[in-house]
């Protein structure tokens, strides 16, 4: 039962995949796709296949499933179902880092710029965890949710001073801020993808005692786990795949939102469970917005925020209803 | 009442400020010039560049301003709740899908508004009230509970961007361009006519709090001592709640969401002019307009000649501002 459910996930994540290389402004055959994955003649049609579909398509599996994961690993942390990166900030402060090293220090090597996200993203982070240490419990999921939109408002504010300061990186930045899967740097998809993948990877093993810490801290602590280093260590992490999808693909929202939703749907709550099929619903909640992206304002292109929102918003809504959510961890 | 420093000093940074936005631009006026201009003296041209150029802007500004702290003044009694702002409930973003509906709609081939352009705040009113609407509906009785009513708001208005960009883009590149530019929160494409609408908006509705600010004094108290003083409370919410969503989507139709105004304003004016209705009717609007005129100032000095959007600037402010009152909320239980 358990398999079969992870199984036809995956199904549906490749078929996802496969389909986000046919569809699109132009619709081909699959005998088109093939010929153009096996051997590329050069044409027009295989530019757009392997040049734009296929890492358009792999930056959607990798960034979706990396926010997906962040997303679970901090409402784990924080026990919070609301929490993700979007909503908490922490993707505007690694837009907000790297926007400064950028725009202002003149920095552009990717080593650089990907850790100044991964600071960016870990500063917002601890600010975060700070805020809800320091109320020990008395700040109900929902005000931490409000802070965390805050923040966000804050340093999007920020960056939008920046950038239009700076006149001469606005371009490239711009179109980089406003979030997507489309006609991203493929140098930094080959990078920064396999890190993502092998941090998603990594997260599994913390499965049980994130089971343990779900039950509370004292049982958690009485269980063996040592619920400090714990935290810390999964925010890490967590602040890692925001940071390095934020490189990738931009500031995107909801998704971390959304994908552990639906697995708990799924799977309920147990970790070992959650983690790879968040996991793949993120990998096939980004393609699939990806493909709307496509399709729904054709011939022109919405912009992945929108499409997301638009699943996203209903959804936020639901977990707000939750009773609950006011009363605090 | 009067000689509270509180109520005259509003109107008195107002001026200051409206002195020094009217001087600031390609080439800098100095007050006296900008004074003279303004009665009728002064050079031909300082009156040309001032009344055709540079008052339109300052106007809606400071009607924008005023509009939108009116809105959070009422609504932060409806909830009883000083975090509660228009932005916030979703009827900001409301207001602009309002907008782009009615540039799709009414725009022929050559993209020309076929309806005089005096409807869109109309337009824009009605989406506003929509999405009020669809935040009360979904909060259900979570309406006691500001700060899950504002998650529910950020929900709504998440999904009111995400309509609004999609309608931009598959609607032919000037509306797209008109949309954007109110949309950024910025003041700086006024004309007169934008001016006499949201004016005449503002100083209906105000007139009409004037006359109903017994019941915004009423309405403070919980529902059980409002209703034994003899007020419909469900009336009255309503009553006030319309105004607050007609005078954000005034403001939204001719200077775009202006971010945080109408959550600061209000707690401004309270700490000068204390919590009677009346004094606030007075000092609210005037704190609004210094806010939102300050903030525009800034966005066109710091750096010059470039110009920042006023609405990012009003959020650096608003911002730290509305954690403070959260955090201090939570503190307090």
């Amino acid at each position: 039962m358990m398999r079969s459910g992870l199984f036809w996930l995956a199904l549906l994540t490749g078929l996802l995949a496969l389909a986000s290389l046919h569809l699109g402004l132009r619709f081909y055959t699959p005998a088109q796709v093939f010929l153009a994955l096996t051997q590329p003649d050069g044409s027009a049609d295989d530019l757009i296949i392997t040049g734009l579909r296929v890492p358009r398509t792999l930056v959607a599996l990798v960034v979706g499933a990396g926010l997906a994961t962040s997303g679970l690993l901090m409402q784990a942390v924080f026990r919070n179902p609301l929490a993700e990166p979007g909503l908490l900030g922490v993707n505007a402060g690694a837009s907000f880092a790297v926007v400064v090293g950028f725009a202002f220090f003149g920095i552009s090597s990717l080593t650089a710029l990907s850790l100044l996200a991964l600071g960016g993203a870990v500063a917002v982070t601890a600010a975060i965890f700070a805020l809800v240490a320091s109320f020990r419990g008395a700040l109900t999921p929902v005000s931490l949710i409000l802070a965390g939109v805050t923040l966000a408002a804050f340093l999007g504010a920020l960056t939008q001073v920046l950038v239009v300061i700076d006149e001469g990186t606005m371009e490239a930045l711009l179109f980089w801020l406003a979030g997507g899967f489309a006609d991203r740097d493929t140098a930094i998809l080959w990078a920064l993808g396999p890190v993502i993948v092998l941090l998603v990877v990594l997260a599994a093993p913390s499965a049980k005692a994130l089971d343990a810490l779900a039950t509370g801290e004292t049982t958690a602590s009485a269980l063996g786990v040592d619920v400090f280093r714990l935290r810390l260590l999964i925010l890490g992490l967590a602040s890692a795949l925001a940071a390095f999808g934020v490189v990738i693909a931009g500031p995107v929202g909801f998704l971390g939102l959304v994908a552990p939703h639906l697995a708990r749907q799924m799977t309920g709550l147990d970790h070992a469970r959650l983690f790879p099929r968040t996991a793949l619903i993120g990998a096939s909640l980004g393609v699939l917005a990806d493909i709307a992206t496509r399709l729904v304002v054709a011939p022109g292109e919405a912009p992945i925020t929108a499409m997301l929102a638009l699943v996203g918003a209903p959804i936020l809504v639901v977990l707000i209803r939750d009773r609950r959510l006011t009363t605090g961890p | 009442m009067t000689r509270q420093p509180g109520m005259i000093a509003p109107p008195l940074i107002l001026g200051l400020l409206t002195v020094m936005a009217i001087g600031i631009g390609s080439s800098w006026i100095g007050p006296p010039r900008v004074l003279a201009a303004l009665f009728g003296a002064g050079a031909e041209m300082d009156q040309v560049i001032i009344w055709t150029l540079r008052l339109p802007r300052v106007c809606l500004a400071i009607l924008a301003g005023a509009a939108l702290a009116l809105a959070g003044l009422l609504l932060q009694r409806v909830v009883r709740n000083p975090i509660a702002s228009p932005s916030v409930l979703g009827i900001v973003d409301g207001a602009a899908v309002g907008v782009v509906l009615f540039l799709w709609i009414w725009s022929d081939e050559a993209n020309a508004l076929t309806v005089s352009i005096h409807w869109l705040p109309l337009a824009a009113t009605l989406g506003a009230g929509c999405f009020a609407l669809l935040v009360l509906v979904l909060a259900g009785r979570d309406v006691v509970q500001p700060a899950r009513l504002i998650l529910y708001g950020i929900a709504m208005a998440a999904l009111a961007k995400a309509l609004v960009m999609v309608l931009i883009i598959l609607g032919p590149v000037y509306r797209a361009s008109t949309a954007l530019i109110w949309l950024a929160g910025s003041v700086h494409a006024a004309h007169w006519d934008d001016v006499v609408i949201l004016g005449v908006v503002l100083a209906v509705v105000l007139v009409a709090l004037v006359l109903l600010r017994l019941r915004m004094d009423q309405i403070l108290l919980d529902d059980v001592s409002a209703g034994a003083t003899g007020l419909s409370v469900a009336a009255s919410k309503g009553l006030l709640l319309s105004f607050a969503v007609v005078l954000t989507a005034g403001a939204v139709s001719f200077a775009g969401g202006i971010a945080f105004v109408g959550l600061i304003a209000p707690n401004i004016a309270r700490a000068l002019v204390g919590l009677r209705a009346g004094a606030l009717l007075w000092a609210t609007p005037f704190v609004g307009a210094a806010l939102v005129l300050g903030a525009d100032n800034l966005a066109r000095i710091v750096a010059f000649p470039l110009e920042l959007p006023t609405g990012a600037i009003t959020a650096l402010i608003g911002a730290p501002y509305f954690l403070f009152l959260l955090v201090r909320q939570v503190r307090h239980g």
